[in-house]
């Protein structure tokens, strides 16, 4: 092998590398291992593919906040974006009658707006990202209980809910939605030059500036992306009861964190990728699954995460890199 | 205390330290006497680190024996903490102080004096200012230290490390960020520790700084011991040659004088509170150098031309055109590139790969089918252009952290050359790094000059300067003081521009 060969192979620093940046997918392997072997019904193809759709559209949410993390910032106002998308999509398609394609368009052109006025806020206002996102989080639920009073929005047309409960075959519609959001963007992140720029101001915002990178653009654009992802899962949730909720986003922010904190994805920027955000959600759908199954107090789950983030984050923020 | 005034402070034997595929001290010994400065030199990588670090406990040697006032040091069980209470402390370059909090809340952190379980404000103020006395230093220790001078702030932690009644004090390239009359502060305050009885250790890549203020030296190269000696018996050229192992037979490759048309030029520029109606030119093949004291405002100009930094007033000309220069990316487009003073924080991703730090400016053209990445051929041209430069590293995926600080800066260069500039904005380029890079990065802006490229170079050396520059402006207070060059080109007439010292009046 030549100087070249060597110095351009990836991982060459050995085994340890490797299973470093991809421990997510191991102990997803090693976790599912477990559970087929110890439970019967957890191996049966209607279970598999239940946890696949369950996890589908929280996964599409948390590649959306992937991006705000990965610049280094964070998006707490995905929950209120959530319910905004929920209510205003039933609204416009119940209320006014708008076709759902069109209120689909909409909602999501709504959302892009949310993501960059929390962009704005974060880059050119320059306020943490952390309160500039709880700010329009609050702002963006009262304005949905104003529109709503509250109440869910029920009679979506039953067409619509071919996205969060169809099957094309004997795949379930959202997985396979999923899984396209995920090559999408996996392609953006791995194979342009934006993609690139996210990481490089995750990593540092100065010497990316100085590299001549536009931060102030790349800023703005990974809210609006952790926005119209997020709305895209929204209307996938919105389509498996038909009615929108203001309450449908209450208590995602927790669970996205995991995932994508889960997923290898740095907490102060930099660092991530969008396959183990995906491995993440289905890892996270496997535990709750299997407290089902066995018959575990719900609220359990709560305490179960609660741990699983702990040790993620312990881990992460203790582990030595090269 | 120690016994008997002979007895040395620290004594290293065949100290040996692997880390993980990577022998970094092979069989070095090392003798710290009381009163003595010891001065730790060799190239970037050659071990002066690793060995503080193994008599201050924050490595543990895998071979070797350590005594301490003549008390054999378990090596296996040898921490931070042990070191400290036997007496030993260092000081980095780097500051490690809580910038919001003053003077003496920094100097006395974690060895607050209470009365009543409240802190003893009095008598903390009245020892910081005897501690001060003794230093016979001034410096303002009720204001937060973020306000303070960088040289200030080195002597508040030099007090911390006096106070804490230090018998061995090692000081890592604490004087690469100062100017040359606060290092002869240090220098003088060094004198007084010695009288004290303490042994320092004294690490640095200025030779020059070696030779005037320590007693003894030790040379390492490559992890091994080449030598040590008395510096009365030793010159620099000496030195030099133990720390690279051959002769440099010139430190500065010959000034290029092929000068072609002007490529850059700048009128009247001015920045609020910066610098103020900056005038010059570099043509192609030309090396203008920029020299003034801490706060004269060179480093704020050459991010100026960078678009960097908000200008009031002024006009920039790239190749005879006026250009509107409003961000680094403007910039760059004109073919100007900026290497940053601060390389770990402005010139570098820390968080990014060999690679990518290589080609950030230049992934634009690294393209197929328009939008995506061509990964073979940036990785292709990263390589190419990071072997042009000698850059010594295991692979291009690495992370640019752990390289040492002459690599680090290779890169910072390698990425502007493959971006293919014709203006160079070097600010401090061989800050903290050591002779060997040195006289690499002299010779690379030697290529650049003969190459028909601009450069534009900010040092605090003046012997850099003078050395590799067809011409000097000196800035004092924000203004061009004067322009130095032919004749003129001396040691004297800079540093009386420097002062800002008209040398008609």
């Amino acid at each position: 092998m030549d100087d070249f060969q060597s110095k351009a192979k990836r991982f060459s620093g050995g085994r340890k590398a490797f299973f470093q940046e991809w421990m997510i997918l191991f102990l997803f392997i090693a976790l599912v291992a477990v559970c087929a072997a110890t439970n019967s019904t957890f191996r049966t193809t209607n279970n598999i593919m239940n946890i696949l759709r369950q996890a589908s559209f929280i996964a599409i949410i948390a590649m959306g906040e992937f991006f705000a993390i990965l610049t280094g910032q964070m998006d707490m106002s995905v929950t209120a974006t959530v319910g905004m998308v929920s209510i205003f999509f039933a609204g416009f398609a119940v209320k006014m009658g708008i076709p759902i394609g069109v209120a689909g368009l909409l909602v999501v052109l709504m959302a892009t707006v949310v993501g960059f006025i929390n962009g704005l806020l974060t880059v050119y206002g320059k306020i943490p990202s952390f309160i500039a996102t709880l700010v329009v989080m609050n702002i963006t639920r009262g304005l949905n209980y104003i529109y709503s009073g509250g109440l869910p929005i029920s009679g979506l047309p039953n067409g619509f809910n071919f996205m969060g409960a169809g099957y094309v075959g004997f795949v379930p519609f959202p997985v396979i939605l999923m899984f396209i959001v995920a090559l999408i963007l996996y392609v953006i992140t791995t194979q342009t030059s934006l993609g690139r720029s996210f990481y490089a101001i995750g990593g540092n915002v100065e010497a990316s500036k100085l590299s001549g990178i536009n931060v102030q653009l790349v800023g703005v654009l990974a809210f609006v992306f952790s926005s119209v992802l997020t709305s895209i899962g929204a209307l996938g949730l919105t389509s498996k009861t038909l009615s929108g909720n203001v309450t449908l986003g209450d208590d995602l922010l927790f669970d996205v964190m995991t995932i994508v904190v889960l997923g290898g994805t740095s907490l102060t920027g930099g660092r991530g990728r969008i396959f183990g955000v995906v491995i993440a959600a289905l890892f996270l759908q496997v535990i709750s699954n299997m407290m089902v199954l066995l018959e575990i107090n719900t609220y359990w789950q709560w305490v179960v995460k609660g741990l699983i983030l702990l040790t993620v984050v312990l881990v992460d923020s203790n582990a030595k890199r090269d | 205390m120690c016994g008997k005034a002979v007895e040395p402070l620290v004594e290293l034997k065949s100290c040996t330290m692997e880390f993980p595929g990577v022998k970094a001290l092979s069989d070095v010994s090392f003798t710290l006497l009381p009163g003595e400065c010891h001065g730790l030199v060799g190239e970037n990588g050659a071990g002066k680190s690793t060995l503080s670090k193994c008599i201050t406990g924050e490595n543990r040697m895998t071979k070797g024996e350590l005594y301490i006032c003549g008390r054999q040091i378990r090596a296996s069980s040898y921490s931070i903490r042990e070191s400290q209470a036997l007496g030993i402390s260092i000081v980095h370059q780097e500051f490690q102080l809580m910038e919001d909090m003053t003077g003496v809340e920094n100097i006395f952190v974690g060895h607050y004096l209470t009365h009543g379980g409240f802190i003893d404000w009095k008598r903390l103020n009245k020892k910081a200012a005897e501690l001060m006395e003794f230093l016979q230093c001034e410096v303002n220790l009720s204001v937060p230290v973020k306000h303070l001078r960088t040289a200030e702030k080195q002597i508040i932690q030099l007090a911390k490390a006096v106070l804490s009644d230090s018998r061995v004090l090692i000081l890592d390239e604490l004087t690469s960020v100062l100017q040359e009359k606060d290092i002869e502060n240090i220098f003088r305050i060094i004198g007084l520790l010695k009288r004290r009885g303490m042994g320092i250790v004294y690490i640095s890549h200025r030779l020059d700084e070696i030779i005037r203020c320590c007693d003894t030296y030790t040379v390492l190269c490559d992890g091994r011991y080449v030598n040590s000696g008395s510096v009365a018996d030793i010159n620099k050229q000496q030195l030099i040659r133990m720390i690279i192992g051959r002769e440099l037979t010139q430190v500065y490759p010959p000034i290029n004088t092929e000068i072609g048309d002007t490529l850059l030029e700048v009128r009247g520029l001015t920045s609020k509170r910066a610098f103020r109606d900056i005038g010059l030119q570099v043509r192609r093949g030309e090396v203008i150098g920029l020299a003034g004291l801490l706060g004269a405002g060179k480093t704020e100009l050459v991010h100026a031309i960078f678009g960097d930094h908000k200008v009031t007033r002024g006009q920039i000309f790239v190749n005879g055109r006026e250009v509107r220069v409003n961000s680094p990316r403007q910039a760059i487009r004109l073919g100007i590139g900026l290497v940053p003073d601060e390389r770990r924080t402005l010139g570098l991703n820390m968080a990014l790969d060999v690679k990518d730090n290589t080609t950030l400016p230049s992934m634009r053209r690294f393209r197929k089918w328009g939008i995506f990445q061509n990964h073979k051929a940036e990785l292709g041209a990263a390589y190419e252009q990071n072997k042009q430069l000698g850059l010594n590293y295991h692979s291009l995926w690495q992370n640019v952290k752990k390289l040492s600080g002459g690599n680090q800066q290779k890169i910072v260069i390698a990425k502007w050359m493959l971006r293919d500039c014709d203006i160079f904005l070097l600010d401090e380029p061989t800050r903290g790094i050591d002779i060997g890079a040195k006289f690499e990065i002299y010779t690379l802006i030697n290529e650049f000059t003969k190459r028909g490229k601009a450069v534009i170079l900010v040092s605090p050396e003046l012997e850099e300067l003078m050395g590799l520059c067809n011409k000097i402006y000196v800035m004092f207070e924000g203004g061009i003081m004067d322009v130095v060059e032919g004749e003129r080109k001396t040691q004297e007439v800079m540093i009386n521009s420097l002062l800002g010292v008209n040398e008609n009046g």
